[in-house]
C-alpha cells in the first residue's frame, strides 16, 4: 500500500503555469500539491529564450495575444521586478523586411495596449552599435528578459510558504478516478524510490506540451501539438536590449540578452513528442544566417550551446498542414466536467511564460468552480517572492555580490565557476538548502556551467565540494559528475565549430586525459539517483564534525526553492 | 650533425594544459599493462595511428631521447610496463614515464601501506576528500591490496585569497613556507608511507621544494596533476626549451606562421608574423607541429568543413554531412580523430595522396588517427612522431 496525501488540489506540471496555479491557489486559501516528473522549470519553462514579451510580435497576427501579452508584462514588472531584466526591446525593420509590415505594425499597437514609439534609425544604432546599419525604421518596446528558474521558484517557494507541498521528481504514474471523476493520482518517488498516491479534490493538468500524455491517464483527449523551438547562446551580449526584426515572425528573428550572454530564437516545427527537441545542426546554421540581418556578424559569434523546447501549443483545428506559426499562443482552460463529462480535472495549454499569471488566474478560477467556492485571485497585486536585491535584476549585481564578498571575507572563499562568478559559499548554501540535488539543479540555481567552458573547471570542484561537505558520497559525486558532464555534452554537439570546438576538446584533454573520467569504478555502474545517507559519524569526509567547519558559507543566503522529499 | 634548427609558437603549447607525465598507450581500448607489448597489436588494429610512422622502435628511442634531455627531471620508466597514478578525483591512470616529483605515485606493487592526501584549504582545484575516497575505492590492475587513503587539509601559511598554482608553487620554493606546510602535515601522519600533494610543488626549484618536504615529512611525497594550469608542463616546457637553446636551435616566441611558399613540390619558406611584421624564413625542411583542435592546428567550421588552417593540407575525418560525434560524451567521437594525412614517413598527403611537398613533415597532435586523451598517448605520439620525422630529415639530408 503506498504512501498517501491529501489536498484539495493536485498540480501536475512544475513548469511555470503549474508553479504559477500552485501559487494562485495557495494565496487563494487552497491546500496544494504541486509536482514534477523532473526538477521544477525543467520542460519548456527553462528551455526558451528567456523573453518577456512586450505583446509587440503579435499585435498584427493576434492582438487579443499581443494585449494580454502588455498587460502582463507590466503586472510582472511589479510582482516579480527582481526576476527581471529591464532590457527593453527594439522592434526593426532590415533590408530583408517589408516596410509596409511596419505601418501595419504601428497602427495595430495602440489597439493591443502595446506602448511603442518609434525612434531614428541612427538613434536605435546609437543605443545598439552592433544593429545592422541599413536599417529603415526602428521601434521601441516594452520588451524585457525574464530568469523563468527565479521566477518558477519564487513560485513554489511563495505557494509552500503558505503550506503547499513541491514534490520535484515525482512522475506521475496513473491519475486515480472514481467513476467519473479525477480524485488524484500515484506517483512514483525517484528519489525515495517509492510509489505515493495524492488524492485531491480537483486536479490541475499543466503538463504543457506534455499535458496530452497527463489527460490520456483519465482516457481524454487533449489535441496538443508540441511546436519544436531550438536556441542558440552565444558568447557576450551583443545587444544590451531585446532586439526583434520587424516582420510577421519567423526563424532566428529574436536576440535576447540574458545574463551574461545572448540568445537566439528560434524555430517552429511541429514534433510527435515533446521530448524529441534535439537541434540539428541545419537548424543551427539557419538560425544563426538569419540572425545575420538583425545583427551583423551574429553568425561568426562563438555559439556556447544549443537546445530545444516544445511550445504547449493547441490548434484550434487539427489536421496535417496547418501553419505552426499561425497557431494562437493564447492560452485555453479545459474543464473536462464540461467538455468530457469527467469532473474533477481541469486542463491548461496553450500560453507562453509572459502570460503565466494570467493562465493560473484563469485556470484556478476553474478550480474554484469546480469545487464549488468562489475566492478572488490576488496574484495580481501581490509580490512574488523572487530572492534578489530589491528593483529589477541587473548584468552588474553578480560582480556587485561577488565585490562586497570580497571585501568582507578573508579570502577563502575561492570562485568555483569562474564563467558565472560563484563562489563556494554560495554552492554550499545551495546545495544544503535542496538536499539530493545533482549538478544540472544546481545549474539552475546557480548558473555554474553555463559560461564558455561549459563545465570543463567547474564540474569537478562543485562535485568535490559537495563531497566535501558531506552532502554527497565519492560513489555518487563521480555519479554526478558525469551525468553533469554529458548533460553538457548535449548542449555542445551540435555548435562544434571554431571557438568552441577549441574549447570543447580542452575539455576532454581535461576530463579524459587528465582526469580518466571514463575509467573510474563507479563510471560503467548504474548511476544512483538516491541522494546520499548521511554519514554515520555526524563527521565530513575531512573529519571535522558537519556543519561547523564552514561556518562562513551559511552567510549567504540561498534562493527558496522546491522543498526536498517528504 | 649540426642543423640550425628554429622553432616558430605562438605561446606556450600544450604542455603547460598537460599533467608532465609521459603518456604512451593506457588503453586499446581494454587496459594496457604493458605499451610494449600492446603496441603491435594496437597497431595492427589501428593502421592510421600515428605510431605507425614511429613504429615500436621509434617510441623507444623518443621516450630514452626524452629521459637524457630532461634529465634534471628525474624521468622515470618506459614501455615494459605502465604505472598506475592517482588523478585528482582518485582514479587510477596508467602512464609510461613519472617526473622525479611523481615517481613515488606509482601504485603499481603494493608500494605503500597508506598514503595522506594533503591538500591547501581555498585551493581550488585540489580536494583530498574525493581524492582519498575514490582511491580507497580503487584496485591497481596488477592486483595486491586496495590502497588506503586518508585525506587531510592545511591551512596555507600568509594570505590565504587568490591560492592560484603559480603563486602556490613560487612561495614553496620558500624553506620557511615549506616548514610552516610541513609542520601542519605532521600530525595526521600516522601510518602513512606517503604523501600525495596537489602539483605545485616549486616550478624552477621543483627539486629542492619536493626533496626537503620528503625530509620534513620523512615519507614519500608526490605530486597529483589535476587542472589546467600544470606546473609539471610547464616544468617540461621550461626544460625543453632550454634544451633546445643548448642544441643551438632558437625558438620564436610570440609568432604565428601564417603562409608558405611551395615552388615545385618543395617547400621554400615560411611566413611568419612576428609584432605586426612579416617574415620570410627559408628553411630546407619544415615540420608542421601545430596541434590538434585544441591547439589550432585543425579547425571546423560551421558548415561541418574541416581545414589546416597553416597550408590548406586535406584533413581526413568526417565530412560534411557525416555525423561527426556520439550522443554520449564518452561514447566514440568520430571528429576526435580527424587530422592530417601522412606517408609512412610523416610527410602529409595531398589530395591525391602524393606528399604535398618533398620537405614537409608533420608531428604531434595534427596528426589524424589517435584519440590521445582517451588512449591515453598524448605524448608518446608527440614525442615519437617527432622523433621519427626529425630522423627521416637528417637520414634524408645526409
Amino acid at each position: 500500500m503506498p504512501d498517501a496525501l491529501d489536498c484539495e488540489l493536485l498540480v501536475i506540471g512544475g513548469g511555470s503555469t503549474g508553479a504559477g496555479v500552485a501559487w494562485d491557489a495557495a494565496l487563494r486559501g487552497l491546500q496544494v500539491i504541486l509536482v514534477d516528473r523532473s526538477d521544477l522549470a525543467t520542460g519548456t519553462t527553462g528551455r526558451f529564450h528567456g523573453l518577456l514579451h512586450s505583446g509587440a510580435r503579435y499585435v498584427v497576427r493576434d492582438p487579443a495575444g499581443a494585449r494580454d501579452c502588455a498587460r502582463e508584462n507590466a503586472v510582472l514588472r511589479r510582482v516579480a521586478a527582481p526576476a527581471l531584466e529591464d532590457t527593453g526591446g527594439l522592434f526593426v525593420t532590415t533590408p530583408l523586411d517589408d516596410v509596409e509590415y511596419s505601418n501595419h505594425f504601428l497602427a495595430a499597437c495602440p489597439a493591443a495596449e502595446v506602448p511603442v514609439e518609434e525612434i531614428p534609425p541612427a538613434e536605435a544604432l546609437r543605443r545598439e552599435p552592433r544593429l545592422n546599419p541599413a536599417i529603415r525604421r526602428a521601434f521601441s518596446v516594452r520588451d524585457a528578459s525574464v530568469d523563468s528558474w527565479k521566477l518558477v521558484w519564487a513560485c513554489a517557494g511563495g505557494a509552500r510558504e503558505l503550506g503547499a507541498r513541491i514534490l520535484p521528481y515525482h512522475p506521475v504514474l496513473a491519475l486515480l478516478r472514481d467513476g467519473s471523476r479525477v480524485t488524484g493520482a500515484r506517483l512514483r518517488d525517484l528519489r525515495g524510490d517509492r510509489e505515493l498516491e495524492v488524492r485531491a479534490e480537483c486536479v490541475v493538468n499543466a503538463g504543457g506540451a506534455w499535458g496530452g500524455r497527463i489527460a490520456g491517464l483519465a482516457g481524454l483527449h487533449v489535441g496538443v501539438r508540441p511546436g519544436k523551438g531550438v536556441m542558440v547562446a552565444v558568447n557576450h551580449r551583443l545587444a544590451g536590449a531585446v532586439v526583434n526584426r520587424c516582420h510577421l515572425t519567423g526563424d532566428g528573428d529574436i536576440v535576447v540578452p540574458s545574463h551574461s550572454v545572448s540568445i537566439i530564437g528560434t524555430t517552429d516545427t511541429a514534433v510527435e513528442d515533446p521530448d524529441d527537441v534535439e537541434p540539428t545542426a541545419a537548424e543551427v546554421a539557419a538560425m544563426l544566417d538569419a540572425g545575420d540581418a538583425l545583427l551583423p556578424g551574429l553568425s561568426r559569434a562563438r555559439a556556447l550551446r544549443v537546445w530545444g523546447g516544445a511550445r504547449p501549443l493547441l490548434p484550434r483545428a487539427e489536421g496535417p498542414g496547418i501553419d505552426h506559426r499561425a497557431i494562437s499562443r493564447s492560452h485555453s482552460v479545459i474543464r473536462h466536467s464540461q467538455v468530457d463529462g469527467m469532473a474533477g480535472l481541469v486542463t491548461i495549454v496553450g500560453g507562453k511564460l509572459t502570460t503565466f499569471r494570467l493562465m493560473a488566474e484563469d485556470t484556478v478560477d476553474a478550480v474554484c468552480q469546480e469545487l464549488g467556492t468562489d475566492r478572488r485571485c490576488a496574484t495580481a497585486e501581490t509580490p512574488i517572492p523572487v530572492d534578489g536585491p530589491h528593483g529589477h535584476h541587473r548584468l552588474s549585481h553578480r560582480a556587485e555580490a561577488f565585490e562586497h564578498r570580497l571585501e568582507r571575507s578573508d579570502g577563502t572563499d575561492p570562485l568555483v565557476c569562474e564563467c558565472e562568478m560563484v563562489p563556494r559559499s554560495e554552492l554550499l548554501a545551495a546545495a544544503r538548502t535542496h538536499p539530493g540535488s545533482d549538478l544540472d539543479d544546481l545549474r539552475r540555481l546557480l548558473r555554474i556551467g553555463m559560461g564558455p567552458c561549459q563545465g570543463g573547471f567547474c564540474t569537478f570542484r562543485t562535485a568535490a565540494i559537495l563531497h566535501e561537505a558531506g552532502l554527497l558520497d565519492a560513489t555518487r559525486a563521480v555519479s554526478v559528475l558525469l551525468s553533469f558532464v554529458e548533460e553538457r555534452w548535449k548542449g555542445q554537439r551540435s555548435v562544434l565549430w571554431g571557438q568552441q570546438l577549441r574549447q570543447s576538446h580542452l575539455d576532454e584533454w581535461i576530463f579524459q586525459g587528465s582526469l580518466d573520467l571514463e575509467h573510474l569504478p563507479e563510471t560503467s555502474a548504474p548511476q544512483s539517483t538516491r541522494a546520499q545517507e548521511p554519514l554515520p559519524n555526524g563527521r565530513d569526509p575531512l573529519g571535522r564534525p558537519l556543519g561547523t567547519a564552514t561556518a562562513q558559507d551559511d552567510r549567504i543566503a540561498s534562493p527558496p526553492g522546491p522543498e526536498p522529499e517528504p | 650533425m649540426k642543423v640550425d634548427a628554429l622553432v616558430i609558437a605562438t605561446g606556450e603549447g600544450s604542455l603547460p594544459l598537460a599533467t608532465g607525465t609521459i603518456d604512451v598507450l593506457g588503453y586499446s581500448p581494454g587496459l594496457v599493462s604493458s605499451p610494449f607489448e600492446a603496441l603491435p597489436t594496437f597497431l595492427h588494429a589501428n593502421p592510421e595511428h600515428p605510431y605507425r610512422i614511429a613504429g615500436i622502435d621509434g617510441v623507444e628511442h623518443a621516450l630514452a631521447w626524452l629521459a637524457e634531455t630532461a634529465e634534471s627531471l628525474g624521468y622515470q620508466g618506459g614501455l615494459v610496463r605502465n604505472r598506475w597514478v592517482p588523478t585528482v578525483l582518485g582514479g587510477l591512470r596508467p602512464t609510461s614515464m613519472l617526473p622525479r616529483s611523481m615517481v613515488s605515485a606509482d601504485l603499481h606493487a603494493n608500494a605503500h601501506a597508506e598514503i595522506v592526501v594533503a591538500g591547501i584549504r581555498g585551493y581550488r582545484d585540489f580536494h583530498p576528500a574525493l581524492l582519498a575516497a575514490n582511491l580507497s575505492l580503487a584496485t591497481p590492475p596488477s592486483g595486491g591490496r586496495t590502497i588506503r587513503a586518508r585525506a587531510t587539509e592545511v591551512e596555507w601559511p600568509g594570505n590565504s585569497s587568490d591560492l592560484v598554482p603559480f603563486r602556490l608553487a613560487r612561495r614553496l620554493e620558500e624553506a620557511a613556507v615549506r616548514r610552516e606546510i610541513a609542520n601542519r602535515i605532521r600530525p595526521s601522519l600516522g601510518g602513512a608511507t606517503a604523501v600525495a600533494m596537489p602539483a605545485l610543488l616549486g616550478r624552477e626549484r621543483w627539486d629542492e621544494v619536493h626533496r626537503d618536504l620528503e625530509g620534513r615529512l620523512e615519507r614519500d611525497v608526490f605530486e597529483v596533476p589535476g587542472l589546467p594550469p600544470s606546473l609539471p608542463g610547464l616544468r617540461l616546457s621550461d626544460c625543453l626549451r632550454r634544451a633546445l637553446r643548448r642544441a643551438g636551435g632558437r625558438l620564436l616566441l610570440g609568432s604565428s606562421a601564417v603562409s608558405a611558399t611551395r615552388v615545385d613540390g618543395e617547400v621554400r619558406s615560411v611566413t611568419v608574423t612576428q609584432a605586426a611584421r612579416h617574415t620570410e624564413v627559408k628553411a630546407g625542411f619544415v615540420i608542421l607541429a601545430t596541434g590538434g583542435f585544441a591547439a589550432g592546428g585543425i579547425a571546423r567550421d560551421r558548415d561541418g568543413t574541416l581545414r589546416e588552417p597553416l597550408l590548406g593540407l586535406p584533413v581526413h575525418g568526417p565530412q560534411v554531412g557525416a555525423e561527426p560525434t556520439s550522443p554520449r560524451f564518452l561514447g566514440s567521437q568520430p571528429l576526435d580523430r580527424a587530422g592530417v594525412r601522412t606517408d609512412p614517413t610523416g610527410r602529409p598527403l595531398d589530395t591525391a595522396g602524393e606528399p604535398w611537398a618533398r620537405n614537409l613533415y608533420a608531428a604531434g597532435a595534427v596528426l589524424a588517427g589517435a584519440v590521445p586523451w582517451r588512449e591515453k598517448s598524448g605524448e608518446g605520439v608527440a614525442l615519437a612522431t617527432a622523433w621519427a620525422v626529425t630522423g627521416a630529415i637528417l637520414g634524408g639530408a645526409q
